[in-house]
């Protein structure tokens, strides 16, 4: 019973702390509200329209403007008609235009005389979503047209319509997008981000609401206020941003797969565990952090290092397999790596329970961090022995 | 007695004493230190191991063939032997497939329905289904690249066998199957690789983010210490706020032009990244770059009241900045609100132009968009940091004031 009150005492003085310093409120709710309005504006097209592609006609004949309709007619591609390679070249070298096609002199002639003409594309693939989906509306095109002059000649031939698609395209590719039928980029990227930016904030704010009470030296005062109790004291001062934490992961959930509209193969109610335990084992990092480094200002510039990693390692983006072997098994000591995994399994593959609880086990096993560094963490309270600036 | 020293001389004393004051602030603070130095010098190299490999080769996918025909099998061997895909899996069914994509030994499935060759044989077009895991875009891409290419390939030989059947000779069935041919040229990044492409973008941010942190670090610290960013020399009665901005810029300036050079040429060359422009144009880039962050963190660190705050507030912007670069979501789709949020940051003009210069090999004349831009962010930001620390003394003067 005493505990519990030490437990409540603590608590009641975190939260006066809070109300007292905007900075908590700003860095965890202000944050996550700005970043989310970012994503979901930012992404809203889900895919990119009207990407311009740079056409370099010196045809000039009905086919060659055919082509440049076929692109404009595409929602991917928007033509912009330059009159020289040397200024498409410009234009793509700049960034303004992510690909190109010239179109050879007297194409429609050598094609009406079987010469073959060469088409050629130039794609800036350092722009990569608009570099690799310019280059997929070029191929497109190129082969639609060859399609179209191969439609002519067999229609010629006398040949029904029926039987020109089974020649033009022998084998077509039904291509299936598995959670994620749209290929939109937002649900792709959004997904993962703003669990990150969770990640990123759960660090920071723990590391900060701990070490404060190093550098103003108030942390024997928390601990005269529970009753001495180290543990008292830990449990007070992060419940109220477990819940904080939890109940803004929860809403970010709520915000992606209720409101945006997400697609969510599983339960959202797995996907808040998920959320939930990523919020634990963020914690326990950054108690592990403060408590190794008990000086805040090294403290929160090393969790700063650290929570930028996650981004990358998570393996969202460039998937993890193939990174070199001794940064793989880096990624497996960020939170977000494993809360990716379970969202994989849970979002995109509904496999429930079996499927992620390898990963459920991996974020509790964080846990363990804290009682690595508790006793060091005590001494610093209690002694206050290490520099404060 | 005391005008004897004259003005010049007076203002570079001044600056001097500013300047080298902030560089032993900077050495003395351990945290500002790790940023600088940890995060700048180590983060380029630690981004550089991450994404070495580039790209995904050899992707496994499961097949799942119900026609087992010669032209299903010929199909299957030509997916396995592109770049991008491997076929790890045989499947007897598609639940056994889905299970393995499940369990995610497998990122994608290749189904080959059982009348394939029968539609092939009468003439009619004949479908393959391929299931994609969008967990991530390279998995896509991959399946989608590697499938298309075996498919066109097998469509122009079914032509070809079905025209020369019919009698034309070699030249006309070449021409019939490809009446347009196409020839592809991807210049600056051939394989689609994610670690130049990466980066490319990343390398100039961390310039920018690592400096705004210290900057803020320190005046945090001075704030605390009761002593202001805005110290201007005593004997001028509050004036001289361009020796104090300038001064504390160039300890900045001088520390980030090294730290400049050795991430945009020492870091690529350590990863094999391309460099098509000649150094002294890059190391011009750089210098409007990193002059534009000093001021650009000047201004902005003067609302940071705290030395710790600056990152728990501001860390996000980090992933925020490089996503306004325009690296990845063109720019072109830009909502117009952050289009014109992404103006107030150097990154997005010297990013676009680090890209456009190093890798795609544009010159200085080619990159005057970006390098007016930054120009204008450096006065914008000179102007506003002296702004700053008028107001921050007219502040300090009040409250001084007061209490007395």
């Amino acid at each position: 019973m005493i505990f519990l009150k030490n437990v409540k005492a603590s608590m009641l003085r975190e939260l006066r702390l809070m109300r007292q310093r905007p900075v908590y409120l700003l860095a965890s709710v202000g944050v996550m509200t700005f970043c989310c309005i970012f994503f979901l504006t930012f992404l809203r097209d889900g895919m990119p329209d009207n990407l311009p592609i740079g056409i370099v006609d010196n045809d000039n004949s009905s086919l060659s403007r055919n082509i440049i309709r076929q692109i404009d007619a595409t929602q991917l591609g928007k033509t912009v008609v330059f009159d020289s390679y040397a200024s498409a070249r410009k234009a793509l070298q700049t960034g303004r235009i992510n690909a190109f096609c010239v179109i050879p002199e007297d194409m429609y002639n050598d094609v009406l005389s079987q010469r073959q003409p060469v088409l050629t594309f130039y794609v800036n693939s350092l722009y990569f979503v608009g570099g690799a989906l310019a280059y997929k509306d070029l191929l497109t095109m190129a082969n639609l047209s060859s399609g179209a002059v191969q439609r002519e000649f067999l229609r010629a031939k006398g040949m029904n319509d029926n039987a020109i698609m089974g020649q033009i395209q022998p084998i077509v590719i039904d291509a299936h997008q598995i959670g994620n039928t749209t290929t939109d980029y937002g649900v792709y990227l959004t997904n993962v981000l703003m669990p990150g930016i969770l990640e990123m904030i759960v660090i920071l704010v723990t590391v900060y609401a701990l070490g404060s009470e190093l550098k103003y030296g108030t942390s024997r005062h928390l601990l005269e206020k529970s009753g001495g109790s180290m543990t008292a004291a830990m449990l007070g001062k992060l419940i109220p941003y477990t819940v904080l934490f939890t109940i803004l992961g929860i809403i970010c959930d709520l915000i992606l797969y209720d409101l945006a509209g997400f697609p969510l193969a599983g339960s959202i109610w797995n996907m808040f565990l998920g959320t939930f335990v990523m919020v634990l084992a963020c914690e326990s990092v950054a108690f592990f952090i403060i408590g190794a480094l008990p000086i805040l200002r090294l403290a929160i510039s090393i969790s700063a290092l650290y929570s930028v990693l996650g981004f990358s390692l998570a393996g969202f983006t460039f998937p993890v397999e193939a990174m070199p072997p001794y940064i793989q098994g880096l990624a497996a000591a960020f939170p977000l790596r494993h809360y990716y995994l379970m969202y994989v399994q849970e979002a995109v593959f509904a496999s429930g329970f079996n499927g992620w609880y390898p990963q459920i086990v991996y974020l509790l096993i964080f846990m363990f961090l804290p009682a690595l560094v508790y006793k060091r963490l005590r001494n610093a309270y209690q002694s206050l022995c290490f520099p404060r600036n | 007695m005391k005008n004897r020293i004259s003005y010049p001389v007076r203002w570079f004393s001044d600056w001097y004493r500013t300047f080298s004051r902030e560089l032993l602030h900077i050495f003395r603070d351990s945290g500002v230190m790790v940023i600088f130095f940890l995060a700048g010098l180590a983060y380029p190299i630690l981004y550089g191991l991450i994404y070495r490999n580039g790209s995904v080769d050899n992707m496994p996918v499961a097949v799942v063939d119900n026609a087992g025909s010669p032209e299903s099998r010929q199909f299957i061997r030509d997916v396995d032997a592109t770049r991008e895909l491997s076929v790890r899996y045989s499947c007897a069914d598609m639940s056994e497939a889905e299970r393995l994509m499940q369990q995610r030994l497998v990122k994608g499935i290749i189904m080959i329905p059982d009348d394939f060759s029968d539609r092939l044989a009468s003439m009619q077009q004949a479908t393959i289904s391929t299931y994609a895991d969008m967990s991530s875009f390279l998995y896509y891409k991959n399946l989608t690249m590697g499938t298309n290419m075996v498919m066109l390939n097998a469509i122009h030989k079914i032509q070809a066998e079905r025209f020369s059947a019919a009698g034309y000779n070699e030249g006309q069935v070449s021409a019939m199957v490809q009446p347009l041919r196409y020839e592809e040229n991807i210049p600056y990044n051939r394989t689609f690789s994610y670690s130049i492409f990466f980066l490319s973008a990343v390398l100039l941010i961390v310039i920018q983010q690592t400096m705004f942190y210290g900057v803020s670090m320190l005046s945090g610290t001075m704030r605390e210490e009761n002593r202001s960013f805005a110290i201007l020399p005593d004997h001028l009665n509050g004036h001289g706020v361009s020796r104090t901005v300038l001064g504390r810029g160039a300890a900045y300036w001088l520390l980030y032009i090294a730290i400049g050079v050795y991430i945009t040429s020492i870091v690529p060359r350590i990863f094999g990244l391309p460099q098509n422009c000649p150094y002294w144009q890059i190391f011009v880039l750089l210098l409007f770059y990193v002059s534009a962050c000093v001021v650009f963190s000047l201004t902005f660190s003067s609302i940071i009241r705290h030395r710790e705050t600056v990152f728990v507030i501001f860390l996000f912007m980090s992933p925020i900045c490089l996503f306004l670069t325009g690296f990845s979501w063109p720019t072109s789709s830009f909502p117009a609100f952050w289009k014109v949020f992404s103006y107030i940051f150097p990154s997005t003009f010297a990013v676009q132009a680090f890209i456009n210069m190093n890798t795609a090999g544009a010159d200085l004349s080619l990159a005057s968009p970006q390098l007016t831009a930054l120009t204008v962010q450096i006065i914008v930001y000179y102007i506003l940091s002296c702004t700053a620390v008028l107001i921050e003394n007219r502040i300090s003067e009040k409250s001084t004031w007061i209490f007395r």
